[in-house]
């Protein structure tokens, strides 16, 4: 049936439109209810449950289904999500019968008056719906509202009406569940202390008038790590001057939280302060503390010369939230039986949360996720309320999820959509997959992977032709074969981005099937691939390049060892080994030449950990050994990938998915320069060659690690490598490389970036169609932007992980002394590395109850003297390395000097392990 | 304008018939032929209306726009009319064939506008010198059969009936700059009083008698005809001469009284007709090639 719908609308220009669309009731959908014959065939989309699993609520004994209102779902939608106890809310979110259920907006009616008449027509509807249904099986439908009138209303009309917290009371058998309401009561606020501490926030309307004319600014929030006082704001725009606002104060803060997209107005430049370079956490319980914190707000404006001062402004309106659910853990409140307690979460930047429990004792020491409501304008902290408990604080499991949340890693299992686009199983290569492919099965490839490798996404092979020169072959799985564009599982991978690798956990981009069977290059089957082959002569010189899709037969998975053992052993000679020899012979010329051209061999401390198999816990760190065949592999990636960026970017010079990696700015490598100066080395850093050069030639007799040393130093020197659009930008440069042009291609089964540009490629040779999307520059622009955001998260959450596991792995060990080399001298710390474990540490040298030391700190130089020993960059040092668990939340490790023995710094070699667990760890702890 | 060929037997007919009080099509010279008004047809306007008057098909749509006051008139919104002349009404019209006929009407309409009675433009004004409501009056013609300005005229009143007019406030801040904001209930709306709207009555002088609501034949007979635009309480707003024949003044005074007479004759039907058609509701079944 038709209706028109009419509205009116104010237009930018200021004039008032009338807008008519027609609308279509439809008469096809049904109720939901399996076995409801007067809905028939129109069961589509989820259905209800057959028989609602009695959440015995003693308010409606019999089985029920709900119906919230849209206030109540969008608020409660933490607490309705959850399996088991409101699942039937889930399903019944649909309105059926449009055609008896549609409502028109009446006379002297609100929008929202009408909706909420809707809803109850819907539920009515409902039940005279469901008594139609069936006789004997009295099925209800309860409506849940918040609204008192609608409620009203809703009993008038004889519908069985509760309000959220009414019905989620009586569930007598899920008693927690009450704490998951997101408090919305009026009656919570009003015992907050009446007092005003924030000014209000203004409407969205002034805002965006302020911002118009200039008065306003608009910017995220970002709140500082250090000091809870402070926080800066990144204007958005391109304007130069004024980029980076600071705001100081609770009251200049007014309530924003980290990330939000607020509006801030400027101070005048005579209130203008400068950062402040105190550490502050926030301990306060109570409201009263705000007398402290003006206090403590007058300590951050120590006295600072007029240059130092930055524009200062004050938050003025939020323009967007950007609340997520917090993980982090529960500060029980002193009072006894009090309900209401402080939540810190693990990230320092988000402000405490106060939320309302009765289970806080259980609770407590475990990891939790917290949801904020609201943040009134008379009360200290923002209100919330529990979502999930992760589990204890230090189980694996436990701080693995959180690191996963932390870094906004996608890790959920892949949902029922999502799987649905994967092939049937049992699956083979079909006449249709043929089409356009080469048949290479009689070739001799083989792969080469890190032992316990399952997703195997390169192969390689190399075979002498009867002209005398060499066919290699890089054989990537072909990925873009089974994720078709745009599907949910295209979309799924592209949010995931890449595959997360954790210490022991690896988090799929693509689900198993997938990443570890269909995909995966295993020896003995015949597999999908994408082939990049050349020819080359003996001196590995490319006369040919060839990209074709192909069906490969991988004769043998190697790990490096194997092929290492292979290659040296002289007894072998079957047509693998001989195929890596040529390959390594190959490599080995293509990476003297790559340096040759200035590509850069940087290091950085990797350490794989040795699990235990039983416990999963780390029993010994080892650092990862570095083969030929290793760089073998690479060099030929390399190589396919460079040849893959130029084909793309020939065949599509505006939407060509590339990878670039700036070159530093020079003063990025100041601090390389002068810790080689100080072992009197020169490093020369103007061009990739000659940092490349000098970086060789940095070797000192007397001191083997060095080298080592000064390329993990100009590692940190880099700038990250970032994907784009080669539409977007002009400079394409792989400084790291030293390539024009580079771009991945060869793990389509870990990054979705290669999956793109698989796409493009197939493009570029004719063997599958092109999609709107794919050349579309913006929309690819979107992609880049999303993966090196994940791929940033990725890294971030794998070294969470690794520090999780070498805090585990000391914890197990004790505290143990080892040798360390310092890396950086900071005013008052050193931060050393450990090789053994490559573990990297700070020693501070300042405590807060301990009379200070004297310290000398010189930044040309750079060193450090403590009393009379001075420390340089690359000094060896010997340190105690512990557990520090003082703070449950951030349990980290502690490095504390051995040697140089400095009196009343460093710790005696002697002392036992008892002694320092006794009062010695106490100092340890202060010493923040 | 559209004309039929008519032999001098028929002409004399016609006139011959007039003479005796009896028309062609059996009505009196007084009598108008039956009228269909359906109003609230065009749903994207602010009002509309559709006027059938025997072969003659009008379709007035009022659309209400936000603009700035004359100068002349600085608390007053205003009313602009354009007329447009189908060449599905007549292959005369086709091309710009009908925009002389459109001008003229338009221009005849904003003459009998022309006063301050007909309608209150107060209350179109939204805040003085900066701000009023502009409304933009339609008129197509779909199809000629005769009496033409008649026809539009109550069809140009059903539609200002109709017209509801989005109610807005105007909100000032602390800057002085303004702010429209708009009333989210689409009901809350301002209506216009059409009680002043005068109607056209066009009086054809045939023979020595004259008629109203003449066919396109009986216009063929007539040399000279009347306008006289009138209110529903008889007051003359406007008057106009068409056609090249000549009128004595003893005969204008008597078209004048008759148009008086039959004026508010026809407004009274067409307010019962209205107000009949308003307390239908929105749920009302629409009729007509529109409905």
């Amino acid at each position: 049936m038709l209706k028109s719908k009419t509205f009116l609308k104010k237009t930018r220009a200021g004039g008032v439109m009338k807008i008519v669309r027609e609308h279509y009731l439809r008469d096809d959908i049904g109720c939901g209810a399996p076995g409801c014959a007067a809905c028939g065939g129109a069961h589509e989309g989820p259905a209800l449950e057959p028989q609602p699993q009695d959440p015995a609520s003693s308010l409606c004994p019999q089985p029920h289904y709900l119906l919230p209102d849209t206030n109540v779902l969008l608020h409660q939608i933490v607490s309705a999500w959850r399996p088991g106890t409101w699942a039937s809310v889930a399903s019944s979110l649909r309105l059926p019968g449009s055609l008896e259920t549609y409502v028109e907006q009446e006379q002297g009616e609100n929008a929202n008056d009408r909706n909420d008449r809707a809803i109850r027509v819907a539920a009515k509807w409902y039940n005279e719906h469901l008594k139609k249904m069936s006789a004997d099986n009295q099925l209800q439908v309860i409506f849940i509202t918040n609204d008192r009138k609608n409620k009203e209303k809703a009993i008038e009309e004889g519908i069985p009406a509760f309000t959220c917290e009414e019905y989620v009371k009586s569930l007598t058998a899920n008693p927690e569940l009450i704490d998951r309401l997101a408090c919305l009561s009026e009656e919570g606020n009003e015992i907050e202390s009446g007092k005003i501490i924030f000014s209000e926030h203004l409407p969205l309307s002034k805002l965006q008038q302020g911002i118009k004319s200039g008065t306003y600014l608009q910017g995220t929030f970002r709140a500082s790590r250090e000091n809870y006082l402070e926080a800066t704001v990144w204007i958005h725009g391109d304007n130069e001057e004024n980029k980076e606002i600071i705001l100081q104060g609770l009251k200049h803060l007014n309530r924003a939280i980290h990330e939000d997209i607020v509006a801030v107005e400027l101070l005048p430049k005579s209130q203008w302060v400068a950062p402040s370079s105190v550490v502050l956490h926030d301990e306060g319980q109570n409201e009263e503390d705000v007398e402290k914190e003006e206090e403590r707000e007058r300590m951050l404006k120590t006295a600072v010369s007029e240059k130092m001062l930055k524009p200062t402004g004050r938050v003025v309106g939020i323009i967007k939230r950007n609340w997520r659910p917090y993980c982090g853990m529960l500060s029980k409140s002193d009072i006894k039986e009090s309900r209401r307690h402080l939540f810190t979460p693990a990230d320092k930047r988000i402000p405490r949360i106060r939320i309302e429990t009765r289970q806080a004792s259980t609770l407590e020491g475990r990891r939790i996720i917290v949801a904020i409501d609201g943040w009134p304008r008379n009360s200290r902290y923002p209100n919330g309320h529990f979502v999930r408990n992760l589990g204890d604080v230090g189980e694996k499991e436990t701080e693995t999820e959180v690191l996963l949340l932390e870094h906004d890693v996608p890790h959920q299992p892949f949902s029922q959509a999502v799987l649905s686009f994967l092939p049937k199983m049992p699956w083979s290569i079909t006449e249709k997959d043929m089409k356009n492919r080469e048949d290479l099965r009689h070739l001799c490839i083989c792969s080469v992977d890190p032992p316990g490798c399952t997703d195997i996404d390169d192969a390689l092979h190399c075979r002498e032709l009867e002209n005398g020169n060499l066919e290699v072959g890089v054989h990537i799985a072909d990925v873009s074969h089974f994720i078709r564009p745009g599907n949910a599982l295209d979309q799924e991978s592209a949010r995931r981005g890449t595959t997360v690798y954790l210490c022991e956990k690896r988090i799929d981009m693509v689900p198993e099937l997938l990443s570890s069977n269909l995909c995966s290059l295993k020896c003995d089957v015949d597999r999908l691939a994408f082939s990049c082959i050349w020819e080359m002569n003996h001196n590995a010189e490319i006369l040919k390049t060839k990209f074709t899709k192909s069906v490969i037969n991988s004769k043998a998975s190697l790990t490096y060892a194997e092929a290492q053992l292979r290659i040296d052993s002289a007894n072998m000679n079957d047509d693998i080994t001989t195929s890596l020899r040529g390959l390594n012979k190959l490599a080995k010329i293509l990476k003297k030449r790559r340096i040759e051209k200035g590509a850069l061999t940087l290091s950085s401390p990797e350490v794989r950990f040795h699990m235990d198999s039983e416990t999963h816990d780390p029993i010994d760190l080892q650092t990862k050994e570095l083969r030929e065949t290793n760089s073998m592999v690479e060099e030929f990636m390399l190589l396919a990938n460079i040849s893959v960026a130029k084909k793309i970017h020939e065949e599509f010079s505006e939407h060509a998915l590339l990878r670039k990696h700036p070159a530093p700015p020079p003063s990025n490598y100041e601090i390389l320069v002068k810790a080689a100066r100080s072992r009197n080395l020169e490093i020369k850093t103007d061009t990739a060659k000659s940092l490349a050069e000098s970086l060789d030639r940095a070797e000192s007799p007397t001191f083997p690690y060095l080298n080592t040393l000064l390329r993990i130093l100009a590692t940190r020197c880099m700038m990250q490598a970032v994907y784009f659009c080669s539409g977007m930008d002009n400079d394409f440069h792989h400084y790291g490389l030293a390539s024009p042009i580079y771009t991945h291609f060869t793990s389509p089964i870990r990054r979705y970036a290669d999956v793109i540009v698989h796409r493009l490629l197939a493009v570029a040779i004719g063997a599958d169609c092109t999609y709107p999307e794919l050349t579309d520059k913006h929309k690819l622009a979107d992609i880049c932007k999303n993966l090196n955001f994940r791929h940033k998260m990725a890294q971030y959450a794998q070294r969470a992980s690794v520090a999780f596991h070498t805090q585990l792995f000391f914890k197990s060990k004790g505290i143990v002394s080892e040798e360390a080399y310092i890396l950086f001298v900071r005013k008052n710390a050193i931060v050393v590395l450990i090789p053994k474990y490559g573990l990297e540490g700070t020693v501070f040298f300042e405590e807060k109850d301990k009379p200070n030391p004297q310290l000398i700190y010189d930044d040309e130089i750079p060193s450090l003297k403590i009393e009379d020993t001075v420390f340089h960059v690359f000094d060896k040092v010997k340190v105690k390395i512990m557990l520090d668990s003082s703070n449950l939340q951030h349990q980290k490790i502690r490095m504390s000097l051995v040697e140089p023995q400095i009196p009343g710094i460093s710790i005696p070699t002697d002392t036992s392990n008892m002694d320092l667990n006794g009062p010695k760890k106490k100092k340890m702890k202060l010493g923040k | 304008m559209a004309s039929v060929a008519l032999s001098e037997a028929e002409k004399v007919y016609i006139v011959h018939g007039v003479q005796e009080d009896l028309r062609v099509d059996g009505r009196g010279c007084e009598d108008y032929r039956c009228v269909e008004v359906e109003t609230d047809v065009v749903s994207n306007t602010s009002g509309s209306a559709r006027v059938k008057l025997g072969h003659t098909d009008i379709l007035v749509g009022v659309k209400a726009e936000m603009g700035t006051p004359k100068l002349e008139k600085p608390n007053e919104g205003y009313l602009e009319f354009f007329v447009d002349c189908s060449a599905s009404a007549t292959p005369e019209f086709e091309g710009r064939g009908g925009d002389d006929l459109g001008t003229e009407i338009a221009n005849t309409l904003y003459r009998i506008f022309n006063n301050k009675s007909s309608v209150d433009l107060k209350t179109l004004c939204i805040s003085p010198r900066e701000h009023c409501w502009v409304l933009y009056v339609d008129v197509l013609l779909l199809e000629c059969g005769g009496n033409l300005f008649d026809a539009i005229s109550i069809a140009v009143k059903a539609a200002l009936f109709n017209t509801r007019i989005p109610r807005v406030r105007v909100l000032e801040d602390e800057e002085g700059s303004k702010d429209i904001e708009l009333s989210d209930d689409p009901y809350d709306c301002i209506r216009l009083s059409v009680e002043n709207v005068p109607c056209i009555v066009t009086l054809c002088k045939i023979g020595c008698r004259h008629v109203v609501d003449a066919t396109l034949q009986e216009e063929a007979c007539s040399l000279a005809s009347l306008l006289v635009s009138v209110t529903s309480k008889g007051v003359v707003t406007c008057m106009r001469k068409v056609g090249k024949g000549s009128l004595d003044p003893e005969s204008i005074f008597e078209m004048m009284e008759t148009g008086k007479r039959v004026g508010k004759v026809l407004h009274a039907s067409l307010q019962s007709v209205l107000h009949k058609e308003e307390s239908l509701g929105p749920k009302r079944q629409k009729v007509g090639f529109l409905g």
